[in-house]
């Protein structure tokens, strides 16, 4: 075993033989990328930490090179949860050890300053503007050795968007990622088997276990224990990998509890628990998502898709405007689910995929929200979301920008995402059709981003959290999921997130 | 005399729902998560999802779409379960509401003619019905996702995933693979190598062991 401090351990669902009690100065629920970075620094200040998982740590050997069947063990039901009221909009959250961190492509951005200008003047934040929070993403840039693609695991997928950027007059850069050591594969959705992305379980976790802290796998939290204006722990019960079957009890007396569960998740905790922290009654509202159009274009020349990184490049042309554009990759399967058609048509279609390319673009739907409520029986979210009619207008306008990059980096067909759009499209001329006043269900979307399920704002009256990740209503309870950004982040949100999660570490640790 | 009829005439048609619903044959397979109904709506939807000829050269029949269904499913959470399986039966019996062409167009989808079926398909595919578009959309994702996960598939579009070499970490000293105790834990400080040196994947590069061969039924035809 590894060398670790007195005390550092993971434990995993084969060792329960019964009840768990546990004590500790911090309990953190959720060891996605913000609440191991929480549990790191603070085992690092000397804190006895526990950080609770309901997923289990996945080996190389547990990696399914299979999409889909790799999503229905590494997402949360099955990975095909989704929206109603409105939208149907499947996003997905990960159950595993190191949560999103082992199943996305590593996407590392950081916001423009205008961002936060916007988050301190809408929501009455003081310390919380780019500058305030830079020494943070240097923190965990460091600690992840955070760097732009390198050319030579580009692919040409993704240089395909450099040349249309370029054609266009548009800007474009490789993506910045927690990747060292990239072989291009294009299997980041299915775990890294080359083991070069940086994902929570590689990285952050290890150092929190050498560091002391202890790890409990396959532990389900499903209540916080409150007194008065405290917060005394967390009760849940051991479930089993995959199934979820439930069986032992679990129990743990902390000083300090840290949610860091996730935008759906964190929510249903808290109400469950006697809707606890929401007397502003803000808990589970102001859903946001960046919701993701995706278009797949056949070259005249092979592209050879599945070699280079995921997601290699992008470009921030259009962010103030509310999108961003950046290539994607995703196993083949997945990607034939997206293709129209049945028959000879669709075998077609299939058989060019080695001609293939498909970028996407993610909206900052600033204007539509949405809300999380548990679920009478177990702790499963109930998703509604509502896109704004301005914000159709968005995702019309990205969709126009993609399918001009797309021929102008040479595309020969494009496959727009739209009910009742031809299904195939073989120039611009024929992509006017894309300008009608085409409704946001018409749009196949996705979105694995999420955010403001537990917002922050100064004011007690109007969000559930300060900007410090603390509750307003308990002195003792935290929140450093992205369910606190109180706004979309315009941009791929892992690195704002571990960057505030940080900085709430070292508030936290400045108080036990 | 009236009251007689009406009871031969509810008898006759209580035993044609049960034809209708129950009567399956029995699989070819053994399947544990698709029921008899659902079996026979795969087979049957993979001949006009997938028909024979052009490329890939393989036809949905040939992949056993079935078979990758009874895997996915088993991994499935029961709730994602049971609305596949209501949506493989809506589509078997939906030629009550929406009959496909011909003599007999009502019955269910699996017994109807193979034209019937296409034209079944098509109706729901050309449906200018939101809600009927979105699940002809769902129904077609499943097969596309059964279809090219096929090893056989993926060999002929290039698209198989490579072998590569996994660089032992410091943190797989930590973790033992799942549903196994820390004594399953393989390794040691001794076993781990350096970290991947980001050389790229080669196209030419041998395919992972798993999708080299195996869970193949139609002769290899790589182009």
């Amino acid at each position: 075993m590894l060398e670790t401090r007195p005390g550092g351990e993971v434990r995993v669902f084969a060792q329960y033989k019964g009840d768990v009690s546990e004590q500790a100065d911090v309990v953190v629920v959720g060891s996605g990328p913000c609440g191991a970075v929480v549990a790191r620094e603070l085992a690092h200040s000397g804190a006895s930490v526990l950080l609770l998982e309901e997923g289990p740590p996945f080996t190389p050997q547990d990696f399914e090179l299979n999409g889909s069947l790799s999503m229905a063990r590494t997402m949360r039901e099955g990975g095909l949860r989704f929206t109603t009221g409105g939208q149907h909009l499947p996003t997905m959250q990960a159950i595993a050890l190191g949560g999103g961190s082992l199943v996305n492509s590593a996407i590392c951005v950081r916001p423009p300053s205008w961002v936060f200008d916007g988050w301190c003047g809408d929501f009455e934040l003081e310390h919380t503007s780019r500058t305030d929070l830079d020494p943070h993403f240097d923190a965990v840039e460091k600690f992840l050795g955070i760097a732009p693609t390198p050319e030579n695991v580009q692919g040409a997928r993704n240089l395909l968007l450099k040349r249309a950027c370029d054609a266009l007059g548009y800007s474009s850069e490789p993506i910045a990622r927690n990747v060292t050591g990239c072989r291009g594969s294009g299997e980041c959705y299915t775990g890294c088997r080359n083991r070069a992305k940086q994902s929570m379980d590689l990285t952050y976790i290890p150092d929190a276990i050498r560091a002391g802290a202890r790890v409990l796998t396959s532990v389900q939290v499903q209540r916080v224990l409150a007194e008065g204006s405290r917060v005394t722990g967390v009760v849940g019960q051991v479930v089993q990998p995959f199934t979820g079957r439930r069986s032992y009890r679990v129990h743990v007396r902390a000083k300090v509890v840290v949610l860091a569960a996730g935008v759906m998740a964190t929510p249903v905790i808290l109400q469950k628990s006697g809707d606890l922290a929401n007397r502003s009654g803000q808990v589970g509202e102001n859903l946001q998502f960046h919701p993701g159009v995706a278009v797949a274009a056949f070259f005249p020349e092979p592209t050879d898709p599945q070699f280079g990184a995921t997601q290699g490049y992008h470009t921030l042309q259009f962010l103030k405007e509310g999108f961003k554009i950046e290539t994607l990759w995703a196993p083949p399967p997945l990607l034939a689910a997206r293709l129209p058609g049945y028959g000879r048509a669709l075998k077609r279609r299939i058989a060019e995929l080695s001609h293939c390319a498909v970028w996407d673009a993610i909206v900052s739907c600033h204007r539509s929200t949405g809300r999380v409520r548990a679920r009478c029986f177990g702790m499963q979210p109930r998703l509604t979301y509502r896109i704004h009619p301005e914000d159709t207008v968005l995702l019309r306008r990205a969709l126009w920008v993609l399918t001009e990059l797309f021929f102008a980096a040479g595309a020969r067909t494009i496959l727009p995402p739209v009910f009742g759009a031809p299904e195939e499209l073989h120039s611009l001329a024929d992509a006017e059709v894309l300008r009608r006043a085409w409704r946001a269900r018409d749009f196949a979307m996705a979105s694995t981003h999420a955010f403001c399920s537990t917002r922050m704002h100064s004011d007690p009256r109007r969000g559930v959290v300060d900007e410090f990740g603390r509750c307003h209503d308990l002195e003792n309870l935290y929140i450093v999921d992205t369910g606190i950004f109180p706004r979309s982040p315009s941009v791929n949100p892992m690195l704002t997130g571990m960057a505030l999660a940080h900085r709430s570490a070292g508030f936290i640790a400045e108080r036990l | 005399m009236i009251a007689v009829f009406l009871k031969l005439a509810l008898g006759v048609l209580a035993v044609a729902a049960a034809a209708r619903f129950f009567a399956y044959p029995r699989p070819r397979g053994r399947y544990c998560y698709l029921s008899r109904c659902a079996v026979a709506f795969a087979e049957a939807a993979s001949d006009v999802l997938f028909p024979p000829g052009g490329e890939p050269v393989y036809s949905g029949r040939e992949v056993g779409i079935p078979d990758f269904f009874e895997r996915y499913f088993a991994a499935l959470p029961r709730r994602t379960r049971v609305l596949f399986q209501a949506l493989f039966c809506l589509f078997e019996h939906a030629t009550l509401f929406f009959p496909a062409p011909g003599h007999l167009g009502w019955r269910r989808f699996s017994s109807l003619s193979p034209e019937q079926r296409e034209a079944a398909i098509q109706s729901w595919h050309a449906s200018r019905l939101y809600t009927r578009w979105l699940a002809f959309s769902s129904l077609a994702a499943l097969f596309s996702i059964a279809y090219v996960s096929h090893p056989a598939v993926l060999r002929q579009l290039g698209l198989a995933p490579r072998a590569t070499r996994t660089p032992i970490a410091r943190a797989d000293l930590l973790y033992p693979p799942i549903g196994r105790g820390p004594e399953a834990i393989a390794y040691t400080e001794a076993d781990l190598t350096p970290p991947s040196d980001g050389t790229p994947l080669r196209v030419d590069a041998p395919l992972h062991p798993a999708f080299a061969e195996g869970f193949v039924r139609a002769p290899e035809r790589i182009s």
